[in-house]
């Protein structure tokens, strides 16, 4: 039976929306999660945002299986396997994000302890969920998360969007721009999303995403992390220890502006030719043992051979611990380097910048110059040193010297997304226009729901 | 024609035809030596290079077995590199203590839910639904009917496709459906009578009509804007980032050992070393030792 309301209204009835709404930012890597609401006027703070771990972590050392948050409880990272519900930025195995989401965020009566200290606990039939994703899911996996989230977890009321449109929400990293008030986004956007499992660049037009030019280059965090686990293990095995390489890789591996230069400083030179090594660039890198040294740290590359095997017997060091050291040298910067380059390990995709040039040129001529001048980065991956440096130089090689070119990292890129939705949230006529109730989704379906998603207004 | 016995092995001997003996019925030594062969075996007593260069080149066939052996060592290496869980791992989910209702809550609440709880399907399997779906009917989603024999459900990035002529995005999407009526209906009614089918990779066409070759290219109008806003998302494989063009220098090889730039290749694996110091290390510990 035909219902107006449903159809024509944008807006919903007043009593329909909760007061508070709970923004996920739900990567691959990390929850980002924290609660925003229309109704209070106190400014958001990234301090409101949790991190949660979005893993189910089995530690072969203590037996223990370590959900989601637990894992900050967790003593000994040795050896620790991972399994992920979200593969390639799409929530697949829905029974692992359950548990995950149970202990992190819904109120349940076991957990209420756990829930208390965090304060993010909630009652999903109270609360709004904005929900993010990576960007051109397959349906069904869109239509398996709508369902989830109204019959399972029967939250109130929801929005799914594709995790980069947030982002033009949140204030703009370019000091020239004026701040918009929360619930205004930023007019033109070229987001470069560098996650955990692949590297997205989406333009944004008024906080809505320009679907036939959003790009994916398939190098993230992981491949990186996994990258480097191979070059270490050729003098170190460390392919069992995700949480070790991801530490070494956040703490050591830098983009160079120049990567030939850099390599040739590495190189230990030849038979009859041999050289220096730089020991600016090249560390020694220590290995946690996770009972005197709690967490790897690095210094500058010790030449002498002899120390290296005192020092792993406990000779001349601190308290005289044994310590284990891995030299890491062109490692540094040849990991990274492959988001510029992924033909180095054969991938036939192109690099970086020249991904945001296909992108560019599916979009209009003239929309060129406006989406160059406004050039975001976000994502953990892109907290390397180096990196916006070298995006920017690579883009202005590529491009018309005529055209203005600014690229800015956002102050806080891994909780970036996450700020976008809370002030999206904060205001509420753009929550409003966004939501969609379930009453709304079982009248409708699952179809027109997805529509309103993805962001057609009409029929 | 062929000499007297061979002394050694010489796997590569070509007759070359001469005018004078073209109507001769006769027979020339060809080997095919075929890229399967395993090069540690005959290291060293051919010289596969001048072989290759001289030889009136490889076959097309042999190079294809090359290229397609490499290519997919290549790209299970970057299967792997990109993949999660470095083995296969399996974590079962502690029942949380004090669970009044046991069962019945922990398999969902509907029957819905309790298949997507219970599925264990993986990305891959998402996936390859997703372009079978494609490929069966139009497009998916009821958003825009494309008559189904017209498009193979193709993993070429959008970048690298050639551009269609025909419309563009800017009519509506789902023009089929009344005004009142809730939304999914079948998709047998509205195949012939979409006004518009909207192809897979026909998006580009929007910048085509503003290729004004001006000085400065003119804004799109709002209408433009519109059309675009409106274009429906592409799928997982279209998005996907297109190899680079084909004037780009070529892959960069490293050492294995080491790291820097790789200069000499292995004769019986086919790795890459920089220099003799590394290529020791690598021969003593790296090469495929079953060879040794």
């Amino acid at each position: 039976m035909a219902r107006q309301k449903s159809l024509s209204t944008t807006a919903i009835s007043p009593n329909d929306l909760a007061s508070r709404t709970l923004i996920l930012d739900n990567g691959a890597h990390t929850i980002k999660a924290g609660f925003s609401s229309h109704l209070s006027s106190t400014p958001i703070s990234t301090t409101a945002c949790h991190v949660i771990p979005n893993c189910i972590a089995r530690s072969t050392r203590d037996r223990r299986t370590y959900i989601g948050p637990e894992l900050t409880t967790c003593a000994d990272f040795g050896d620790l396997a991972y399994r992920r519900p979200v593969e390639k930025g799409y929530v697949v195995n829905w029974e692992g994000e359950k548990a995950i989401w149970e202990r992190g965020f819904l109120a349940n009566a076991a957990n209420a302890a756990n829930n208390d200290e965090s304060g993010l606990g909630c009652d999903p039939a109270e609360t709004n969920l904005i929900l993010t994703e990576a960007p051109n899911a397959p349906i069904s996996l869109q239509r398996n998360a709508d369902e989830m989230v109204f019959e399972e977890f029967n939250f109130g009321a929801y929005y799914r969007t594709i995790a980069p449109a947030l982002n033009a929400y949140a204030p703009s990293p370019f000091p020239s721009t004026t701040a918009s008030p929360a619930g205004i986004p930023l007019e033109c956007m070229l987001l470069i999303d560098a996650g955990h499992s692949h590297t997205t660049i989406t333009p944004l037009y008024h906080g809505r995403p320009l679907h036939p030019a959003i790009r994916r280059l398939e190098i993230g965090g992981k491949t990186l992390t996994n990258r480097l686990k191979d070059l270490i293990s050729r003098t170190f095995d460390v392919h069992r220890e995700d949480h070790l390489v991801e530490e070494i890789k956040e703490d050591v591996c830098y983009v160079s502006p120049s990567f030939t230069r850099d390599l040739e400083r590495t190189w230990k030179g030849g038979r009859y030719d041999g050289r220096e090594v730089d020991s600016s660039v090249v560390v020694d890198y220590v290995l946690p043992d996770y009972e005197h040294i709690k967490r790897g740290f690095y210094r500058p590359h010790d030449t002498d051979v002899m120390n290296l095997r005192n020092r792993a017997l406990g000779i001349g060091t601190e308290t005289g611990r044994r310590e284990h050291v891995v030299t890491l040298g062109n490692e540094r910067f040849t990991v990274p380097e492959l988001l510029f380059t992924p033909s180095d390990i054969g991938m036939r995709q192109a690099g970086l910048c020249g991904t945001v040039l296909q992108s560019l040129d599916a979009l209009p001529e003239g929309l060129r110059q406006a989406y160059l001048a406004n050039v975001v980065v976000v994502g953990g991956t892109s907290l390397l040193p180096g990196f916006v440096e070298r995006l920017e130089s690579e883009l202005r090689a590529a491009v018309d010297e005529a055209t203005v070119i600014r690229v800015a990292r956002a102050e806080s890129p891994v909780k970036n997304v996450w700020m976008g939705g809370a002030r999206l949230a904060a205001d509420e006529a753009a929550l409003r226009a966004v939501m969609i109730t379930r009453q709304e989704w079982a009248e409708n379906g699952e179809g027109w729901v997805r529509r309103r998603f993805v962001g057609k207004k009409g029929r | 024609m062929a000499t007297g016995p061979l002394r050694f092995r010489t796997p590569h001997i070509e007759e070359l035809p001469i005018a004078q003996s073209r109507q001769s019925a006769g027979f020339a030594w060809v080997a095919v030596s075929t890229a399967q062969d395993d090069p540690a075996k005959n290291w060293g007593t051919t010289n596969r290079k001048r072989a290759r260069a001289s030889l009136g080149g490889q076959t097309e066939q042999q190079k294809e077995a090359l290229s397609a052996r490499v290519q997919r060592e290549t790209e299970r290496k970057i299967k792997e590199l990109n993949s999660d869980n470095s083995r296969d791992v399996v974590i079962d989910i502690a029942r949380k203590p004090g669970q009044s209702t046991g069962g019945a809550f922990k398999a969902g609440k509907t029957t819905g839910t309790k298949k997507i709880l219970a599925s264990g399907k993986t990305f891959a399997h998402y996936l390859d639904d997703e372009e079978a779906e494609i490929a069966r009917t139009g497009r998916r989603d009821g958003d825009a009917d494309v008559p189904a024999a017209a498009q193979r459900a193709s993993k070429t990035p959008l970048a690298r496709r050639k551009p269609r002529a025909d419309s563009s995005a800017s009519h509506s999407p789902a023009p089929s459906v009344a005004p009142m009526a809730p939304p999914p209906i079948p998709r047998l009614q509205t195949t012939d009578s979409s006004a518009a089918p909207i192809p897979l990779d026909g998006f580009e066409d929007d910048d085509e009509e503003e290729d004004d070759k001006d000085r400065v290219p003119r804004m799109p109008t709002a209408a433009e804007m519109e059309a675009l806003l409106n274009a429906p998302p592409l799928t997982y494989n279209q998005a996907r980032s297109a190899p680079p063009p084909a004037g780009m220098p070529p892959p960069r090889l490293f050492c294995e050992t080491c790291g820097y730039w790789g200069r000499v290749r292995c004769m019986k694996c086919g790795a890459m070393t920089c220099s003799v110091v590394c290529k020791d290390e690598h021969d003593q510990s790296r090469c495929l030792k079953m060879y040794a």
